[in-house]
């Protein structure tokens, strides 16, 4: 039974490693444009308007936007990124943020792969480090 | 056992999770509109190590499309107006950077070719014209200053001994991945005209390549999202709307499918037609005289981009405290002065001049004659009246600048400023030398002097439309020292210098002297009958 | 002391509508020619325009009623007792003389007001109304082709209106004073607001029928 049950286990931690590996493959393809704009659109108007300023790509290194992305403290861990590409928030700010109600139905780990696509290209040593925006 | 159950409902969600994401990916439920995928392509499946081994790759199959970009003011850069000037970036001389004579291998890099260095260049080379350029879909594709458009495949120090090292492209996965023109590739050089972001134009910099609706209607990128080619609808790869061809005047209704139209495809009028406005009726009654743009784009470079309003190349050459090129910047930190280029006037949310324009615009070249005491030297000027019957006003950019030239024979200088050789005046800062090795390059006379004259060059505001809440309004213009102030020939409501003012006079004092009379006579009444009493 | 009945209700409706208008358009006139900024000069402009249809409107109205109830012999010009009238408002007034002319039903207006109004009906309005409709109308008028329209300039069309506009402004200064010369100051408005006129004594032959006086009127 022991033994059943850790094989069960090991397969799923395979398959979930594979799931892992496969969306982290996905993740550098992900719609930069589209993730751009939800950036500009609902990032930077936030940080703008709370944040002392807007935050550009080109301060941080692709590996420290990886690292940032993954351990998701945003805000000194008040609001988890992720909260704010998801659906629901979109739902919620949709009514005064054009970007959340053109991407109101876009799957929530797509957007977010499109938004770190163009964080990483945008990275100071990034593909097309972005200054501004 | 719990962790089992765990891990089982782990993968579960997580197969859920992708399912739904296949189910309403956007890409697979959505019809492609590309019937080839070029990842699949056999030619496109390997290590590029050169611009030209990809357009080799490229015109397997695309067969024609060198020999279409060879016709086309892209590749050429000469454009013989119908007044029969030579223009076109290789023979114009501005009051940016003023020529590419000499500097090709640093301005080039926006030519759509590889390796135009110099006079030598291959104008008929199939496997130098670069597609990527503007094909491009990962915004990746970068063309080097210095490289004569040539592209970085291996990582390389640039210029040699700068310690500054150039990133190589992945021109496979760019090749890969190519698909239609966008703002982002067009952007690529046009944002950049001049030498820099926003400036050149003042209406097209890199804010519209992913700009909101207040910045462009057309182009909102949540919004029409316009691509350029939406516009400059380019068949056969010649694309419709250069400005060395204006079209200031449309009289032709919107193109409709169906029909063939000779006129420009990227005038309002093409879509628009020649009654816009629906609400307001009595607005149409304007576009007999005044163009779109000059009401629709109340200002330019509004998208946090500055443009360069003024550039005065006689105050190059300073040196700082420490011995280095001084370099000023303003309070936003805008570069507003560098010892390689003198000294910058910028400007944000620019008001545009306004003048009669009928399309044609004159040049002055580097062979015709200017004199110091004939200022500003208009390095190009729009043509146009009030009476002509072709002109509408147009709202421009003009670019003010003082530059060199020399003082004995009379011609505007071409100046050799980028190269690390001991002439080129932004690494030498020595103008007598820079402008001999430049009038050399054209076969000028050079009598050894530099003096330097004001010019003025006008550009075309087209671009940055406003949503209609923002176009002017009719006290914009229709006031004394409004918009069109100095604009002649037309009569304006609503403009005091229009008015005969004679009649204005007249017409007050026939007012005031009834008023004097009835007011003298009801007087007379009130004490007659007060005495009456 | 008699009262008699000299305005109907279609003149007197006619009367103060115009007089709204009138000061209405001079008001958006000189907002649009530049003057002042009251209304803002889309408003002013727009307005204006409003108005000139309504007064052109109610001006058709007038017309009609003029020559259906004959009352466009009102404004046949007299040189009967002209002087005498000038007299009394440069001399008599002052003396307390007699108005040499009386009002009556047939007669409402003395020689002086004749004359004006003529020149104002005949003259001042067809000017601005001609100019104001080229005006209005002069996108339409180089497409239009007929000769001697086609060809005129927006700056002139100004011209002209403007210059009504001002002649406009003259009359409504002189005509606001001269209707507080009734026996009393308000006696003339509120003739003008009742219909019915006070008279302290009945009308004189002599200022009853000027030429062409309406001997046979059909009310
Ligand atoms: C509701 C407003 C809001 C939105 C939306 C928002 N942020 Fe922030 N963000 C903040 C605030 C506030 C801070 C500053 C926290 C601080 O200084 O303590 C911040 C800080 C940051 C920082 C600086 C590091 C840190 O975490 O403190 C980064 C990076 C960042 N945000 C990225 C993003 C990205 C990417 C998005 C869009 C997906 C986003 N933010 C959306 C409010 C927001
Ligand atoms: C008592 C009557 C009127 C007065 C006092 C008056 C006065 C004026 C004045 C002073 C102007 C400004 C002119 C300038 O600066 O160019 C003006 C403009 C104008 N008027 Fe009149 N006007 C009158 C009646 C009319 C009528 C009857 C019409 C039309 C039939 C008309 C149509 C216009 C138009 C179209 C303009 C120009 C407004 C614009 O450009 O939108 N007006 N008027």
């Amino acid at each position: 039974m022991t033994k059943k049950l850790s094989s069960l286990n090991v397969l799923s931690l395979c398959l979930l490693a594979c799931s892992l590996v496969a969306s982290a493959a996905h993740a550098a393809d992900g719609d930069w444009k589209r993730g751009r704009v939800y950036y500009q659109k609902v990032c930077t108007e936030c940080h703008t308007a709370k944040a002392g300023g807007p935050i550009a790509p080109n301060t941080r290194t692709m590996a420290d936007w990886t690292k940032y992305l993954n351990t998701d403290k945003h805000a000194k861990g008040k609001e988890p990124l992720k909260m704010y590409v998801s659906r629901e928030y979109r739902a919620n700010i949709k009514a005064t943020n054009k970007a959340a109600e053109k991407y109101a139905d876009v799957p929530d780990e797509q957007l977010f792969n499109d938004v770190k696509t163009f964080m990483l290209k945008g990275a100071k040593d990034g593909d097309s480090p972005a200054s501004c925006l | 056992m719990r962790t089992g159950i765990f891990m089982a409902a782990v993968l579960a969600s997580m197969l859920l999770v992708s399912a739904a994401h296949a189910a309403s990916d956007p890409d697979s439920a959505k019809l492609s509109k590309s019937t080839s995928d070029h990842t699949k392509f056999k030619a496109l499946q390997q290590e590029f190590n050169s611009g030209p081994e990809v357009t080799k790759a490229c015109l397997s199959c695309h067969t024609e499309a060198s020999k279409q970009l060879h016709k086309t003011e892209h590749w050429k850069w000469e454009y013989r107006s119908p007044e029969g000037q030579l223009l076109g970036k290789k023979n114009v001389i501005n009051n940016f950077c003023t020529s590419i004579r000499t500097n090709e291998a640093a301005c080039n890099i926006c030519h759509i070719g590889y390796g135009w260095k110099d006079d030598t260049f291959d104008f008929t080379s199939e496997v130098n014209v670069d597609c990527l350029v503007c094909h491009d879909t990962t915004g990746n594709y970068k063309k080097p200053a210095g490289l004569a458009g040539n592209v970085v495949t291996k990582a390389m120090e640039f210029p040699p001994g700068s310690g500054n090292i150039i990133k190589p492209i992945d021109l496979k996965k760019i090749a890969q991945a190519v698909g239609k023109t966008s703002r982002d590739t067009c952007g690529a050089c046009h944002f950049y005209g001049g030498g820099g972001d926003g400036v050149k134009h003042g209406d097209m910099d890199s804010s519209l390549a992913s700009p909101d609706q207040a910045l462009d209607v057309h182009m909102d990128a949540l919004g029409l999202n316009f691509a350029c080619a939406t516009c400059h609808m380019t068949e056969g790869h010649q694309v419709p709307g250069s400005r060395y061809a204006p079209t200031a005047q449309d009289k032709g209704d919107a193109h409709v499918r169906g029909k063939e139209y000779t006129s420009n495809p990227t005038t309002c009028q093409a879509c628009h037609g020649q009654a816009p406005h629906k609400k307001i009726a009595k607005l149409n009654d304007h576009t007999d005289k005044v163009a779109c743009q000059a009401c629709h784009i109340p200002k330019f470079a509004r998208g946090g981009v500055a443009t360069k309003m003024s550039w005065d190349w006689s105050t190059g050459g300073k040196m700082g405290p420490d011995g280095k090129p001084l370099i000023k910047k303003d309070a936003k930190g805008h570069v507003i002065y560098t010892a390689a280029k003198g000294d910058f006037i910028l400007g944000e949310n620019v008001v545009p001049d306004y003048q009669w324009f009928n399309g044609k615009v004159g040049y002055t070249l580097f062979s015709d004659k200017v004199e110091k005491s004939d200022q500003p030297t208009r390095i190009n000027h729009f043509e146009g009246s009030a009476g002509d019957g072709k002109s509408l006003i147009w709202p421009v950019k003009i670019m003010r600048g003082k530059q060199a030239f020399d003082p004995v024979n009379k011609r505007l200088a071409v100046v050799h400023t980028a190269g690390n050789d001991d002439t080129g005046y932004w690494t030498n800062f020595n103008w007598e030398k820079a402008v001999a090795v430049g009038m050399a390059s054209i076969g000028a006379p050079f009598s050894g002097k530099v003096d330097f004259v004001t010019t003025e060059s006008t550009w075309p505001i087209t671009h940055m439309v406003a949503p209609a809440k923002d176009a002017l309004r009719c006290h914009d213009c229709h006031a004394s020292n409004g918009r069109l102030e100095k604009v002649p020939g037309i009569y304006i409501p609503g403009r005091a210098s229009d008015h005969a003012g004679w009649l204005d006079t007249a017409g007050w004092a026939l007012a005031a002297l009834t008023l004097l009379g009835v007011l003298g006579h009801g007087l007379g009444r009130v004490i007659v009958s007060k005495r009456n009493k | 002391m008699a009262r008699i009945y000299i305005f109907k209700r279609f003149e007197r409706f006619w009367h103060w509508a115009q007089a709204a208008l009138i000061i209405f358009m001079l008001l958006t006139g000189f907002e649009i020619h530049g003057t002042y900024a009251l209304f803002g000069w889309e408003k002013a402009a727009n307005l204006h325009t409003t108005a000139a249809w309504t007064l052109i409107g109610l001006w058709l109205f007038a017309i009609f009623w003029h020559f259906t109830t004959g009352e466009w012999k009102q404004y046949i010009p007299t040189t009967r007792n002209i002087i005498a009238v000038m007299k009394y408002y440069s001399v008599g007034i002052f003396t307390d003389a007699p108005h040499p002319f009386r009002a009556t039903q047939l007669s409402k207006h003395n020689p002086l007001q004749r004359l004006a109004y003529l020149v104002v009906k005949l003259f001042i309005n067809p000017l601005i109304w001609v100019s104001g409709l080229l005006y209005l109308y002069y996108n339409d008028l180089t497409a239009s082709k007929i000769a001697g329209v086609a060809g005129l300039k927006l700056g002139s069309i100004a011209l002209v209106h403007t210059a009504a506009a001002f002649m406009m402004l003259a009359f409504l200064i002189g005509h606001l004073y001269l209707s507080t010369t009734g026996h009393t100051p308000l006696a003339h408005i509120k003739a003008m607001i009742s219909g019915w006129e006070d008279q302290d004594e009945p009308a004189r032959e002599l200022t009853g029928n000027g030429a062409g006086a309406p001997a046979a009127r059909a009310s």
